[in-house]
């Protein structure tokens, strides 16, 4: 072997050998436990071989609860991601008080698991039927909220409760990047007869959009494996694929395990096309950076 | 510069009423607990709990140290896959993902099966260890936020460059790390650290089905039997957990040192 | 239709002596040599729980590791299986788990039998030949109400029909998912079937997609705090949740039990023993202990009429002032205990139906 050929193996040992904690610790505590589940996808509970679970997955029911599981994932995702940028430029780079920025942050710390029972109880006590809002808006303005057509329990309600843990994510995740833009890009457009509107669509979006893109990826896969809040809120009526799944698993009737098995990886497969197409889109977004 | 200071203010606003008004509602309702007045009673009894403060003081000390560890693994993580194996990038990326949608359930039992007190590897068999477990798990949930706020803020600066002008300075391995990444993805490693201690205070199924005295099983305790206990506990855990972030903020700003602006 | 005990024959007068039948000496220091017991799904406030387990850490000096008060009996049945090599503290010693779930666990070798020593006195048609699973106690299904947003509480299943009661009706629970809530749904069913088990099931779904269709169903999980803050004033629940929440919630807002008139379904949970328990003789000691007259009426003080009820009341072991807080015993005279095989067939049929029929569902 050349020396430079040594040098390369040695080089390639050393840069796996960098990434083996990661690894490790991935394997130990996240992908062995879940091979169980792989393993658990097809089997029946008798323990022999079967396609039944992964074949069960495709009834009308169940078809359906993916599908309003990924509408309300991308409603909730999109929306906060977008009304999350804006709160994330408006304190970084909006010219405001610097302890608005270190409240909001930390208030976003907090509030970005603020999920289940309790924020399903906090809008059911604001927006609810008999709630602080709806009777404040009833006795101060006569404006009777529920005859207008809006209902909580509904998916507006629903993608609106979401945005609450959605929002604060976005927030935290998206400021370091903000203030990475650094002032002499700004200087240097405004320079160069930039306009606002050129800077931002030519120079900031172009260096922003793979984070937020990745962000806005994070946002779908939280929403898609949330549970306790939709099922504190909407419980018996909305079917999103975790309350199938949990009722599979833990359910006092149903009580497939396997059937949850598929139902879970077939979560992971979605989780999966949605990463490749984040890095498709990235991929072509990061094309001017070569 | 006006009209995007007062767009800036709008957004605040909004944003602001949008995340207070529900809490003012819960803790309207809270309040209730003595018939026909506002009292503080739900506060009381909640605080006279002893159970109340040990299992908090449990997930602080959990959400610390699942900080620490998830920090220590998380960013020479980002760090080496930018720097050495950007091939790599898709394969842990998605691996990050996969806390989210894998249910907490499916691990835990996962964990029961691998790790018992009859397996190779005996966590469940003492308590110490199965704290190690918990810690372990906590990381695992925490990874999917604590990794992207990293990597967006790793995103921003050139690990490339950096390295290479702190090796030509004749500084180590660990130098780089501490000195020179750290102070600059300080801000990425702040927002993971928010939501990390947010997930561990809150976190219920992990503490429950190993069996420690975490904060969630408590807090889901009392909501299962209580009416007015419950809001009032989520407003005093909202007020800690904000007042622990106020410190880790503190906390960090003291120790990282400016960084460099060319 | 099954009548399995009728409760109107009890004269009961005041009495002190509560004498159990006790367990034997090397039990007892079996069980104290093991030291703990851990129990699951153990709500301090169902059926008084609270109390009873302090009573039996009073009695034999053994500490008591609860596992998750929230869980389901797929939760319990789950826990066990997970942890058969575990004998670490996560792993079950016994479980208090629906019905049908005792048959189901002993087909799987899950649970182990044993026989307390007052075997004898609880009725045959509620526990396992072999001695694998047992009944423990039962409630019947009845409206809670928040008498602060209902003036007039419903009498009876078709009263909850009434354009009063608009967003009001809620479950306890999820009817695909929870026993309660399913056995809320056939007793609706009962109802308005005329007492046909059979037809109940269906009759149960019709109702519902009835209840919905006028605006009185709410679909939020009806609990403590929803009740009390108004987003679900009745709740469809087992009386003895219901009548602890009454005291819990001391007049703030003032609740109201009500067994309705017809359809009063009676559901009985059973009790069993972990095949994998890290703590056996503890086990043990814990069932001798729920079945002596002790524990009986440590249920009953949580409202739950314990299995041995008829043998207590015939002996007259039951105190004047307990049975006074109960309902009116009446109300459980025209109770219906479903069989093993009416359970699986309206269970089959209300989580099977419940999505396309009741049509609740948001889009």
């Amino acid at each position: 072997m050349s020396s430079k050929q040594a040098i390369d193996l040695k080089k390639t040992a050393i840069d796996w050998l960098g990434i083996t904690p990661f690894l490790l610790f991935a394997v130990m505590f996240l992908i062995a436990p879940t091979l169980y589940l792989v393993t658990g996808a097809f089997v029946n509970p008798a323990g022999e071989f079967t396609f039944d679970n992964v074949a069960g997955l495709f009834t009308d029911k169940i078809l359906a609860s993916y599908w309003i599981s990924i509408k309300i994932s991308l409603a909730s995702s999109i929306g906060g991601a977008f009304i999350g940028f804006f709160l994330a430029w408006a304190v970084v780079l909006g010219g405001l008080p610097s302890w608005i920025r270190s409240s909001l942050l930390t208030f976003s710390g907090v509030a970005s698991n603020f999920a289940g029972v309790p924020l399903a109880f906090a809008f059911l006590a604001t927006l609810g039927r008999t709630g602080l809002v709806t009777m404040l808006l009833r006795d101060w303005f006569g404006i009777n909220l529920y005859a207008s057509g809006f209902n909580l329990l509904s998916f507006i309600g629903l993608t609106l409760t979401y945005m609450y843990f959605q929002i604060p994510l976005m927030v935290l995740i998206i400021t370091p990047a903000l203030d990475g833009l650094k002032k002499e890009w700004r200087e240097a457009a405004e320079i160069l007869g930039a306009t606002n509107t050129q800077y931002w669509t030519k120079v900031a979006m172009p260096i922003l959009f793979p984070s937020i893109l990745g962000t806005t990826l994070l946002l779908f896969a939280n929403a898609f494996g949330a549970i306790a809040t939709a099922y504190s809120l909407t419980g018996s009526t909305f079917n999103i694929v975790p309350i199938q799944l949990y009722a599979q698993i833990r359910g006092d009737v149903l009580h497939n395990p396997n059937l949850g098995y598929a139902l879970a990886l077939g979560m992971i497969v979605i989780t999966g096309i949605s990463n490749l197409i984040y890095i498709w889109l990235r991929m072509r977004a990061e094309r001017w950076q070569k | 510069m006006k009209t995007q200071k007062i767009g800036a203010w709008i957004a605040v606003l909004f944003g602001a009423s949008y995340f207070i008004v529900p809490l003012i509602a819960t803790f309207e309702f809270s309040l209730r607990m003595r018939r026909g007045e506002y009292s503080f009673d739900a506060y009381r009894s909640v605080f006279s709990d002893i159970q109340f403060r040990e299992s908090f003081s449990y997930s602080i000390m959990m959400a610390i140290l699942t900080i620490v560890f998830g920090v220590l693994l998380v960013v020479p993580t980002a760090y080496w896959v930018r720097l050495r194996l950007p091939q790599m990038r898709p394969v842990v990326e998605f691996i990050t993902l996969m806390p989210l949608v894998i249910p907490a359930i499916v691990i835990v039992f996962g964990y029961l099966r691998l790790y018992n007190s009859s397996s190779y590897i005996p966590f469940t068999g003492s308590t110490r260890g199965t704290d190690v477990l918990l810690m372990f798990s906590f990381m695992t949930l925490s990874l999917p936020y604590m990794y992207r706020s990293v990597d967006t803020a790793m995103r921003t600066i050139d690990v490339g460059t950096l390295t290479e002008a702190a090796q030509s300075l004749g500084a180590s391995w660990p130098t780089i790390m501490f000195k020179c990444i750290f102070p600059n993805v300080m801000s990425g490693v702040l927002s993971g650290a928010f939501i990390t201690f947010a997930i561990v205070i809150g976190e219920f199924t992990m503490p429950s089905l190993l069996n420690r005295p975490a904060f969630g099983p408590y807090l889901q305790l009392i909501g299962a039997n209580r009416a007015y206990e419950p809001p009032a506990l989520a407003i005093i855990a909202f007020a800690i957990t904000w007042g622990c972030m106020v410190l880790l903020q503190l906390v960090s700003r003291f120790s990282k040192s400016a960084p460099s602006k060319p | 239709m099954r009548r399995l005990l009728s409760l109107s024959t009890a004269m009961v007068m005041a009495s002190t002596a509560i004498a159990a039948a006790e367990p034997s000496a090397e039990l007892i220091a079996a069980a104290k040599a093991e030291g703990t017991l851990t129990t699951i799904a153990l709500p301090h406030d169902w059926c008084g729980y609270g109390a009873v387990i302090e009573g039996f850490k009073a009695k034999y000096g053994l500490t008591v590791n609860e596992l998750n008060p929230d869980a389901g009996s797929g939760d319990e049945i789950e826990a066990i299986k997970a942890n058969k090599d575990n004998k670490g503290d996560q792993a079950p010693d016994v479980i208090d788990v629906g019905l049908s779930f005792g048959p189901s666990a002993k087909a799987d070798g899950l649970i182990q039998a044993y026989k307390v020593s007052t075997w004898d006195s609880i009725p045959d048609t509620a526990k396992d030949a072999d001695g694998f699973w047992y009944g423990d106690y039962y409630g019947v299904m009845s409206f809670e109400v928040n008498k602060d947003l209902v003036k007039e509480s419903p009498k009876d299943w078709a009263d909850l029909l009434k354009p009063e009661f608009a967003n009001m009706v809620a479950l306890a629970g999820d009817p695909r998912t929870a026993n309660q809530a399913i056995s809320g749904v056939f007793a609706a069913g009962l109802s308005s079937a005329g007492g046909d088990v059979a037809k109940s099931g269906e009759a149960g779904l019709a109702f519902f997609k009835d209840l919905n269709a006028k605006g009185n169903f709410v679909p939020v999980i009806g609990k403590s705090a929803p009740l009390a803050q108004g987003t679900t004033p009745i709740i469809l629940r087992w009386d003895y949740n219901a009548l602890a929440d009454r005291d819990t919630l001391a007049g703030n807002p003032p609740v109201d039990v009500v067994i309705p008139a017809s359809g009063v379904v009676a559901g009985v949970y059973v009790q069993a023993i972990s095949a994998y328990a890290p703590h056996p003789n503890a086990a043990k000691l814990w069932m001798e202990y729920l079945y002596s007259d002790e524990g009986q009426l440590g249920w009953l003080k949580g409202y739950c009429h314990p299995i041995r009820f008829n043998d207590l009341a015939k002996n007259n072991k039951i105190p004047k002032e307990l049975l006074d807080k109960l309902p009116p015993a009446a109300a459980y005279e025209k109770a219906v205990f479903p069989t093993l095989a009416e359970q699986e067939a309206y269970k089959e049929t209300i989580t099977k139906g419940w999505d396309t029929v009741v049509g609740a569902n948001v889009q």
